[in-house]
């Protein structure tokens, strides 16, 4: 209990229990449905992917603005290679596509020691454009063969009742968590972002650290975009567009801090679940959509000052 | 209390920075068991001196050799490796993580379920704890505490008594009682004769010669990049070697800091 409420994540627990109790009182749409539910999870499930590798990136105090590009992009990779290769050889094409993305902007932030900020905003313009060259606009389907390809179904369909992106997102958050808070390179990464100079002087190479953060980062982006696809497997050019802002405000009001070092994976999940619960709650109740984006800064600007205002509580000096 | 061969010896080192001569031909011995003053001004050269030693800088050219062999490859990770600890006063130590945390880092003890190293948490929170008792920590600070809650005194007894866990041969204490209040900086001092009783080499770099000398064997003084005194504390006293650094600092201009 103790651990739990020390932890990053424990202010996203609050913010999610108020939001919940707040969209029961005022529900005029039926909140509490199958189908309401099953849509925000999914949505969840593929935002918190992107969120979970974002909180990463973070905690070594990087950033990544291209996740949005490259969530798009190996989505579109799936699809636009599959006729070629089979589903199979097409996932680990659109995941090797995605990793590689990662880790040239490594390179180049680690090496060059350049700005991550930069890096990956170029990254993202970058992936983008990419994107509209090899689609020429266009939008490429799966096949029906596509569609029902054992592969497929067990990434974007149902698995015992439930969303499959749900739980491949909870197999992949508990690995990710166990990896961040129980393994000698969690220890490294979280010390990378705490203070780059005491990690280095005991020995840690924080220069391999970043870059497999930002892999996973990339290849977290590039899963949900797979995931995402298998689902509804239609792509189109703005896939993923704003993502990345989406990613980020998931992660920070999950707890993570932008000064590096402090974190949280349930939190990022959670987070995500506020940002896309917000955007359904809003369209449900007729507001004109363009308010979802407004919604999400309130949303993120109040999670910041409420987060810090208990980390201080806590006593940690933030 | 000397050992035969020195544990450090450096030979004719040179450290050039682009134009700028850091090091001009330094050599001095450092034997295990002794405690060594390195004393000197702000930009004489003995930080740059002691990042060589603990493989920061590679030299421009002279040799250093550890324990009789000739040092070739310069990485910090080769010199912690091979028992060199730096303690500085700013780095060392994560203030995101705990104690535990902090003690292990860059050599976690793992417990391996189907070949996935885990850390070995009972072990890591077991020894630190021991330590920190013994190096004179609050009784109410435990190994699960985050650094952050520490005060400055003791981070440095963390840091050094880290240095003591991990059986290190040389340990490097730059500026260690900085921003320290006097209790906490006379536990260091006594931190650092332990350390040299057991048998280690301990180079402490300082700017307060009158504080060194009643620690250290010998004072080891740098000017401009070069040794300009190298006296046992018998043979001269505190009063001598700080003429020595005055004369020192008449003779050259205005320098560089490094």
């Amino acid at each position: 209990m103790k651990q739990l409420v020390r932890g990053q994540g424990f202010g996203a627990i609050i913010g999610v229990a108020v939001m919940l109790a707040v969209f029961t009182l005022i529900d005029f749409s039926g909140w509490w449905t199958i189908q309401t539910i099953s849509n925000v999870t999914q949505f969840t499930a593929i935002l918190a992917f992107v969120a979970m590798g974002q909180a990463l990136v973070i905690m070594t105090k990087e950033i990544d603005l291209s996740v949005g590009s490259v969530y798009g992009l190996a989505g579109v990779a799936f699809i636009t290679v599959e006729p070629a290769l089979g589903v199979p050889a097409s996932f680990l094409v659109a995941l090797g596509i995605a990793a590689l993305v990662g880790l040239v902007q490594a390179i180049a932030v680690v090496k060059g020691e350049l700005p991550s900020m930069i890096v990956t905003l170029g990254g993202l313009f970058t992936a983008r454009g990419i994107i509209y060259v090899w689609t020429g606009g266009s939008v490429h389907n799966f096949s029906p063969d596509a569609r029902s390809h054992p592969l497929t179904r067990l990434l974007g369909g149902e698995l015992f009742g439930i969303e499959a992106a749900i739980l491949w997102l909870v197999a992949i958050a508990v690995i990710l968590s166990l990896v961040l808070w129980a393994t000698p390179f969690g220890n490294r990464l979280l010390a990378t972002g705490g203070s780059r100079e005491s990690a280095e002087s005991r020995g840690v190479r924080t220069d391999r650290v970043k870059i497999a953060a930002f892999v996973l980062c990339s290849l977290l982006a590039g899963f949900a975009g797979i995931l995402t696809l298998c689902n509804q497997p239609q792509t189109h050019v703005t896939l993923g567009e704003n993502m990345e802002l989406e990613a980020i405000a998931a992660a920070v009001i999950g707890g993570c801090l932008l000064t590096g070092g402090r974190g949280s994976i349930l939190g990022a999940i959670l987070g995500a679940l506020i940002v896309v619960s917000f955007r359904y709650e809003l369209i449900a109740l007729g507001a004109p959509s363009s308010w979802y984006i407004t919604f999400v800064g309130v949303v993120l600007i109040t999670a910041v000052i409420f987060n810090q205002k208990l980390a201080r509580f806590l006593g940690h000096s933030v | 209390m000397t050992s035969t061969h020195p544990l450090i010896q450096v030979r004719n080192l040179d450290l050039h920075f682009g134009a700028f001569h850091a090091l001009k031909n330094v050599s001095v011995d450092f034997h295990a068991g002794e405690l060594i003053g390195l004393v000197g001004d702000n930009g004489a050269g003995k930080t740059t001196l002691i990042r060589v030693l603990c493989g920061i800088y590679a030299p421009s050219s002279g040799e250093v050799f550890f324990d009789g062999k000739k040092v070739e490859k310069f990485h910090p990770k080769l010199a912690i490796d091979q028992g060199i600890e730096t303690i500085q006063q700013s780095v060392g130590l994560c203030d995101n993580l705990s104690i535990a945390r902090n003690f292990y880092l860059g050599r976690e003890p793992v417990k391996r379920i189907l070949g996935i190293p885990f850390l070995d948490f009972a072990r890591m929170r077991e020894k630190s704890t021991r330590v920190i008792r013994q190096f004179g920590l609050r009784d109410n600070v435990s190994a699960d505490d985050e650094v952050e809650r520490l005060s400055g005194g003791e981070r440095q007894s963390v840091k050094i008594g880290r240095a003591v866990e991990f059986k290190n041969r040389v340990v490097i204490m730059d500026e260690p009682t900085n921003h320290l209040s006097v209790r906490e900086r006379e536990h260091v001092n006594e931190l650092a004769v332990q350390l040299k009783e057991q048998g280690l080499l301990v180079i402490y770099i300082t700017h307060d010669i009158f504080q060194v000398h009643r620690l250290a064997d010998r004072i080891v003084i740098m000017e401009n990049g070069e040794k300009v005194a190298d006296a046992s504390t018998s043979s001269m006293t505190a009063e001598e070697l700080e003429e020595v650094i005055r004369q020192g600092g008449r003779v050259v201009e205005k320098q560089e800091a490094v």
